[in-house]
């Protein structure tokens, strides 16, 4: 009789999180159709934004709190990051709760909310390869306004990116949760979408919003998915503030990371495995 | 025997929402549910010892999937106490896990867009399996389960029974000191199924597996169990050796016995006579055939030899109920659930 195996401890259970990563990077790569068409279907809603602001700055662009320039500068890094930000794991993990299949994974003797990381962290990853592409091609047309307004604050959005991979995972991880009692993840997808577009500094930055959305905005953890990181590339926050924003940033990541984790046992402890 | 998993008093209730019918019913169900308690598993209790081949059987919804859950840790029970390899399976689930091999028929735990052997891979870096026990799994897998030829196929690609194989193996891999499989042959043709049997029996006697099986093919339990439990409506019904279980339910033992001549009812009725001192009883006497029915264990051979004295006898055949016939017998009979 083999003995019993111990637990793994961290260091040891990291080459089956690498194992996953690696893996799920393969599988992004295979689906490049379904790429394609994010990819188009992001485009679209891109270029919608841009032609709204273009008319809006047509009509009364110098009374608005930033320049043309900086307008579609910010657009246009707003869109690479969120396109680079998308995690789609709340579809994949709703439809393996709805089937029953979350049983094979909860059986693995890796940290679910850990490996479902690497899963995200994967896309992100891909998303960024196709994001840089698009980058390159923006550069093209609106040339070194998408640089980074000086070194520092390339370092802090380096900085910032991290926190707002970890703000958006952990978002979407918490709203995973939510398929465990419905056991249906598309309502739940569809909302934090909405959330997310609303919020996040995707379409407008968030100072240009009507004091009560930005309030609700300011309260919400989205715009650090966005917003945040833009800006301090871009170097409209700097110093101090830049630094207080990351702060913030930091303590909604871990704080949501946390709550998800929280979120999770108290599912777990009433899911039912659905099917026999 | 040390104790690979103790199970005491165990139940587990379901929360069941009652749906009316209709697009009304539908309607009202956003605003007022009403729930329904389902009793999947009433009171168990029994114990594996380490090594043991425990089959568990009972009819649909009788709660072995239920009770398997349970044990592997993704569902919390409603009442009683259970540890496995001395973990409380659904408090301490990771742990657990690299001890554990669980095979859900329905559910592939196989990755689906990438091929078998990376899936392989993959898990033998995640449990840290050593590789002499990566190398004998995966050798015995080709070997009995004929995946060779399945290595570099996207899991997608894969037929029902060539993906169990692979997933039957797949759990397998670490050599887990306990495997847990609910329905495992399931879907699969004959062939494939002994090719899964002799797998499982191979691979549990290689490293002392401790084996537990929920099945509805009984030839799944004859051929790699000693023990059987039977489940009936969350209930245990029966938990013992199979020879027990034949010995309880299928005491009725049959002697076959083909005449030369038509048997006539005088010889019928002096059979009957001498075997009834024997333990034995005819059921039958008609044209060429006696049927003789006897309970008590090691009986025949007295009454073969009676029987062989008083008729001239041209074919003679001894008939056990199989354990087929007994199981059905129990599913639909009320009395022996009372
Ligand atoms: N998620 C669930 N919600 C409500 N009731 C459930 C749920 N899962 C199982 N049940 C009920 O619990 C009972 C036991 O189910 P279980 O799946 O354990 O049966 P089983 O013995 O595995 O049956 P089968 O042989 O058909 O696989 C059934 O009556 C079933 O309807
Ligand atoms: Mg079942």
């Amino acid at each position: 009789m083999r003995p019993l195996a111990r637990p793994l401890n961290f260091s040891e259970s990291l080459g089956g999180y690498f194992a996953y990563l690696n893996r799920a990077l393969k599988a992004n790569f295979a689906y490049k159709a379904s790429t394609l068409l994010g990819l188009f279907t992001a485009a679209l809603s891109y270029a919608v934004t841009v032609l709204v602001w273009s008319h809006v700055y047509t009509q009364k662009g110098s009374s608005l709190l930033m320049s043309r320039q900086e307008m579609f500068a910010y657009l246009a890094l707003a869109f690479c990051l969120n396109y680079a930000l998308t995690i789609n794991i709340d579809q994949r993990v709703g439809q393996r709760i709805r089937l029953g299949l979350i049983a094979t994974d909860l059986l693995k003797p890796l940290d679910f909310q850990l490996s479902q990381a690497t899963q995200a962290l994967s896309d992100c990853l891909f998303n960024s390869f196709v994001g840089m592409g698009i980058l390159a091609v923006v550069f093209y047309f609106l040339g070194g306004q998408i640089l980074p307004k000086s070194p520092q604050a390339f370092g802090l959005f380096v900085v910032s990116l991290f926190l707002a991979f970890l703000v958006q995972y952990s978002i979407v991880f918490l709203f995973i949760q939510g398929a465990f009692y419905t056991y249906s993840g598309y309502g739940i997808f569809a909302s934090r979408i909405a959330l997310h577009q609303t919020f996040s500094g995707l379409q407008a930055p968030l100072t240009l919003y009507p004091p009560l959305l930005l309030t609700v905005g300011r309260w919400l953890p989205f715009q650090h998915v966005i917003f945040t990181p833009v800006f301090i590339y871009m170097g409209r926050v700097e110093g101090a503030e830049a630094l207080r924003l990351l702060g913030e940033q930091a303590l909604w990541g871990f704080g949501l990371y946390a709550a998800g984790y929280f979120a999770m046992r108290k599912a777990l402890g009433q899911l039912e495995i659905q099917g026999g | 025997m040390e104790n690979a998993l103790t199970v005491e008093n165990l139940s587990k209730s379901y929360q069941r929402r009652l749906r009316q019918p209709g697009l009304l019913g539908a309607v009202k169900g956003l605003f007022a549910s009403r729930f329904e308690e389902v009793q999947a598993v009433k009171g168990l209790s029994f114990s594996i010892g380490r090594g043991e081949k425990v089959g568990l059987i009972g009819e649909n919804g009788a709660g072995k999937s239920t009770t398997l859950k349970m044990l592997t840790g993704i569902i919390v029970p409603t009442g009683g106490k259970l540890e496995v390899l001395g973990h409380i399976p659904w408090k301490e689930r990771r742990q657990l896990a690299l001890n554990i091999g669980v095979v859900f028929g329905q559910r592939p735990q196989l990755l689906w867009d990438i091929p078998v052997e990376e899936t392989f891979k993959l898990l033998k870096t995640m449990y840290r399996i050593p590789e002499d026990v990566y190398q004998a799994v995966y050798g015995e897998a080709l070997h009995r389960l004929g995946l060779e030829p399945l290595l570099n196929t996207p899991v997608r690609h894969l037929s029902l029974g060539q993906r169990m194989r692979c997933d039957l193996a797949a759990s397998l891999l670490h050599a887990p000191a306990v495997v847990f499989l609910d329905e495992p042959t399931i879907g699969l043709d004959l062939s494939v199924k002994e090719q899964v049997r002799g797998f499982i029996t191979d691979i549990q006697a290689k490293f002392g597996i401790t084996l537990l099986i929920t099945t509805h093919d009984l030839k799944d339990i004859t051929e790699t169990c000693d023990r059987l439990l039977l489940l009936d409506k969350g209930k245990l019904l029966f938990d013992g050796s199979i020879r027990a279980f034949e010995q309880k339910y299928a005491s009725d033992r049959r002697i076959v016995a083909e005449t030369h001549k038509p048997v006539e009812a005088s010889a019928a009725q002096a059979l009957s006579q001498a075997v009834g001192k024997s333990g034995g009883k005819v059921i039958e006497a008609e044209g060429h055939r006696v049927v003789v029915e006897y309970h008590e264990e090691g009986a025949a051979p007295a009454l073969i030899h009676l029987i062989l004295q008083q008729l001239q006898v041209v074919d003679i055949n001894l008939e056990k109920t199989d354990i087929e016939t007994i199981v059905t017998r129990i599913y639909r009979s009320d009395t022996a659930k009372a």
